[in-house]
């Protein structure tokens, strides 16, 4: 394993942008791929920023730095990722549920996904629950992923699967939700799918749910 | 000096309920009154374990109120062990601020995007304003505005709410300084009166239990607080 990987993830943990870019270019005139640089470097770098800020020794303000350094590498990658062939692994929508203009984590969520391989249809913030379906029947994504940073929006997301349902597209999509008070039991309660404790736990589930992990 | 409930009353309530708390408690009610540090709902895994601390430092088996709401999951899990606890069914503290759930729902619909200010909030300096010094301290400025508007771009209203006119007097001087620093994201200011009712219907059901409705939960000794419960 080369120790760029370690460094890159370092870099990222420490949110420095200018390094994660240095890093990714030095691994790409190595040889690396550029899915190994991301899977192996950036993204371990990551799942760490999401442990640390979940146990409190992390805050919105590094995490925020250290997906913006990321969202540096991947510029970077991007072109080489799309040049490697890599098949799309599935199709995601993403907002933050009616209500909540908290978009922290959600926009999170869709750079990793990106990374990871999906397309992601972002519809933004506060996001009622009939944009959520014309978003369904237009894009006809694998998954819809809604998120919320408020117990008071929160419900909203099992306003928006009944919604899904009404409208009889509820098997056509699988439904992740995540945000700081959602958990696996909530989640079962409004019957998504999944949930994802942070934001690179997200995007672990969108793979499970999209079947390519 | 023990309730009609027959148990002694402990309060332990987030500072920013204090002024109403100390307002409204009857001098006879309480035997022990603990105000806890402001923002323990910024990282609610660790609130969660700071008021189970709280809880089971009260050694007598007592009514023990807390002056919270689920505040983020903050509440999620905390235990009653041999205590009856006393909790308002509300999300977080605005409702109490605004006197109801019903309140802070109906405000919440009109304007999703509102930042609330009272005047425990601004004494603590949990502000936008405050938190840009902070990060311009130990990010430089540019940084600082970046974090800032990741944070801040997509409100749209900042509300100052507090329980007296002389209050909202008190408080404003330091409000539109922090409105002038929220224009960067053409956020509005406004003033609310808030009321005292949820937090003096704490205080009255703290002293007769079998006055509690569906605004409030009771969790017997044993039992743990759980989200659902405020799940309406």
């Amino acid at each position: 394993m080369s120790a760029i990987y370690e460094q890159l993830a370092m870099v990222v943990l420490e949110g420095d942008k200018d390094r994660v870019v240095e890093l990714v270019n030095k691994g790409l005139s190595e040889g690396l791929t550029a899915k190994d640089i991301l899977d192996n470097g950036m993204v371990v770098g990551m799942n760490e920023v999401g442990a640390r800020f979940k146990r409190g020794e992390m805050f919105v303000p590094e995490v925020l730095m250290s997906a913006d350094a990321m969202q540096g590498g991947l510029v970077v990658l991007r072109p080489q990722l799309v040049a490697s062939g890599a098949k799309l692994i599935g199709k995601i929508v993403i907002g933050t549920v009616k209500g909540d203009l908290h978009d922290i984590g959600k926009n999170l969520v869709g750079m990793l996904c990106e990374g990871a391989g999906f397309e992601v249809i972002d519809l933004g913030f506060n996001v009622d629950p009939d944009k959520f379906i014309a978003a369904i029947k237009t894009h006809q994504p694998n998954i819809v992923g809604m998120s919320a940073l408020l117990t008071t929006t929160m419900r909203a997301m099992g306003q928006t699967i009944k919604a899904i349902e009404e409208a009889g597209l509820r098997d056509k999509v699988k439904v992740m939700v995540g945000g700081a008070p959602v958990d696996a039991e909530f989640a079962r309660r409004i019957s998504a799918d999944g949930y994802g404790s942070n934001a690179p736990a997200g995007v672990d589930l969108a793979k499970r749910l999209a079947g390519a992990a | 000096m023990s309730s009609p409930n027959g148990l002694p009353v402990v309060v332990i309530a987030c500072q920013v309920l204090q002024d109403l708390l100390q307002r409204l408690l009857p001098p006879d009610l309480a035997r022990q009154v603990t105000f806890m540090d402001y923002g323990l709902h910024r990282v609610p895994s660790k609130m969660t374990w700071t008021v189970q601390d709280a809880i089971n430092a009260v050694e007598e088996p007592s009514l023990i109120v807390l002056g919270y709401g689920l505040c983020g999951n903050g509440l999620n899990g905390v235990q009653a062990g041999r205590h009856t606890l006393l909790v308002p069914r509300a999300d977080d503290c605005i409702a109490m601020l605004l006197g109801s759930v019903k309140a802070y729902l109906r405000e919440f619909n009109a304007a999703p995007g509102t930042y609330w200010l009272s005047k425990g909030w601004l004494e603590s300096g949990s502000h936008p304003l405050k938190e840009y010094q902070e990060y311009q301290a130990k990010y430089g400025p540019d940084k600082a505005m970046w974090l800032m508007d990741q944070q801040y771009r997509n409100y749209k209203r900042l509300v100052l709410v507090a329980h007296s006119q002389e209050d909202l007097d008190q408080c404003r001087l330091v409000a539109l300084e922090v409105a002038r620093f929220c224009e960067r994201w053409n956020m509005r200011y406004e003033e609310i009166l808030g009321s005292d009712n949820y937090v003096r219907r704490l205080v009255e059901i703290a002293g007769d239990l079998s006055k509690a409705d569906g605004e409030f939960l009771v969790i017997p000794p044993g039992g743990v607080i759980q989200q659902a419960q405020f799940i309406r």
